[in-house]
């Protein structure tokens, strides 16, 4: 690849709309993420900050505007075409969403054998190395009931990046956890960063956001309100949205 | 007159469950295959096919098998198709099976967290694997206790077709009555043969429900 092209933004979402029924939820979203950044959005619930991070990967089907991965625009009409972008888009969720019936280990190799056509001894070995990564070398054969939810994270994790994907969408990925749980996920995540992974991440992390963001975004009614880099967001707010935001998450 | 034994109602009887235990292997498997059909259609197309489905489903569960069967045969026969009484019923129940069984695999379907789907898709599984690998292996779970469990009704259910003269054990218990004069006694014993097929079958359902409980 050229450096021209790896300049060029990973993930260009262009004057996005999207609404529900009447109910216009993202109001016209301009974001261009590059390559190897790490961009946190923060907000309100209710801002439109998970069904944007929804959009990146077709999850959510939008009205107006363009979203495009890696230079390919999104096309929800073409199964082909989101079948080609969800391999560069990998999605981490809340609630884990964990194959609850394969165990550890499949749940990793699943998606390898039958979208990359991996043989099973290829997409095993992967599966292990990246369990290994994120601590559960151990866990292979287990089934994700018998898992905590931190250790169940870290698997759903490990599944995504078996894809191999350009960019990591990590949607509230520590809200469901208990709090003594919430470290050990945000030192992977930390560590993927660290490793160049280009991550968008909706959090209520703000230590997290602070430390490991290059670029914050603030959303409020379906706008991007604010954005800059978490040092000057989370210091010195210019919009009185945000200074009200923080003052209401640090309480 | 002919006397007849209890080994000659029995046996008779016995003669006659085969074909009630026919029908019924006809009405799941066809049934469970249309349904299968439709299921995925409902699941993989969009709402104008749902809305047909549904209202397929409405029209067999909200009509009395009776007239299902009655329409079968001569309707069918009004056409212009010589349909015989076997053909009628095995049709008329398939039909009938298949709208119950798309509604109770559409809810266990339902019943898989709306989560799982998403993950499947965010992996770039295409709609079939999504389907295959991961949505049907939690949903079968959930739906073979109900689907055995509506075996037992579809078995009784091939009772009514009787009506248009095919010979099963219904149909058959009432000729030996007749034949016999001994009608407590016949339909006693064809009351029997039905709770011996379905009992062990319900028996098989509650113990799989219990199984998916502890699960």
């Amino acid at each position: 690849m050229s450096a021209e092209a790896l300049a060029d933004p990973i993930v260009r979402i262009t004057a996005l709309r999207k609404s529900y029924g009447t109910n216009e939820v993202l109001k016209g979203i301009d974001l261009d993420v590059k390559r190897g950044e790490v961009v946190a959005i923060i907000g309100k619930s209710g801002s439109g900050k998970s069904t944007l991070l929804r959009c990146v990967n077709g999850l959510e089907q939008f009205q107006e505007g363009s979203l495009a991965v890696n230079g390919r625009p999104l096309l929800h009409e073409s199964a082909m075409a989101m079948r080609e972008l969800r391999q560069q888009v990998g999605m981490i969720f809340q609630g884990f969403n964990l194959f609850p019936h394969l165990s550890v280990g499949r749940n990793v190799m699943l998606a390898p054998t039958l979208v990359k056509q991996r043989s099973p001894n290829q997409a095993a070995e992967q599966a292990t190395r990246l369990l290994n990564r994120v601590g559960l070398a151990d866990k292979f054969n287990a089934m994700p009931d018998q898992l905590s939810g931190g250790q169940q994270q870290r698997v759903a994790i490990a599944r995504a990046l078996a894809m191999e994907p350009a960019v990591l969408l990590c949607d509230e990925i520590t809200s469901a956890l208990d709090p003594e749980l919430v470290g050990e996920v945000l030192r992977v995540v930390e560590a993927l960063a660290d490793e160049g992974m280009t991550l968008m991440m909706v959090t209520h992390e703000m230590n997290f956001a602070r430390k490991v963001a290059d670029r914050v975004i603030f959303m409020h009614q379906g706008r991007v309100h604010e954005v800059g880099p978490p040092g000057e967001l989370f210091n010195s707010p210019r919009t009185p949205e945000l200074q009200q935001f923080l003052s209401a998450v640090r309480d | 007159m002919i006397e007849f034994t209890l080994w000659d109602i029995v046996r008779n009887l016995l003669l006659a469950l085969r074909w009630t235990a026919a029908l019924s292997a006809i009405a799941f498997i066809g049934g469970g295959l249309v349904g299968a059909l439709l299921l995925t259609l409902r699941l993989g197309l969009g709402r104008r096919t749902q809305r047909v489905i549904g209202a397929y489903v409405q029209l067999f569960q909200g009509t009395p098998l009776l007239m299902q069967l009655f329409l079968a045969y001569f309707g069918l026969a009004l056409l212009g198709l010589d349909v015989s009484a076997w053909a009628a019923a095995a049709l008329a129940l398939t039909l009938y099976t298949s709208a119950y069984l798309v509604e109770i695999w559409r809810g266990c379907v339902d019943a898989v967290p709306r989560g799982q789907w998403e993950a499947a898709k965010s992996l770039a599984l295409s709609f079939g694997e999504q389907l295959r690998h991961v949505i049907l292996p939690q949903a079968g779970r959930l739906a073979i206790a109900p689907t055995v469990g509506f075996l037992v009704q579809v078995i009784k259910g091939t009772a009514l077709a009787s009506v248009i003269g095919f010979v099963e054990l219904t149909k058959a218990g009432g000729m030996i009555a007749n034949a016999s004069f001994k009608p407590f006694l016949v339909f006693g014993c064809v009351a029997l043969l039905y709770f011996a097929l379905c009992f062990p079958i319900s028996l098989f359902a509650q113990h799989l429900e219990g199984k998916s409980h502890v699960r």
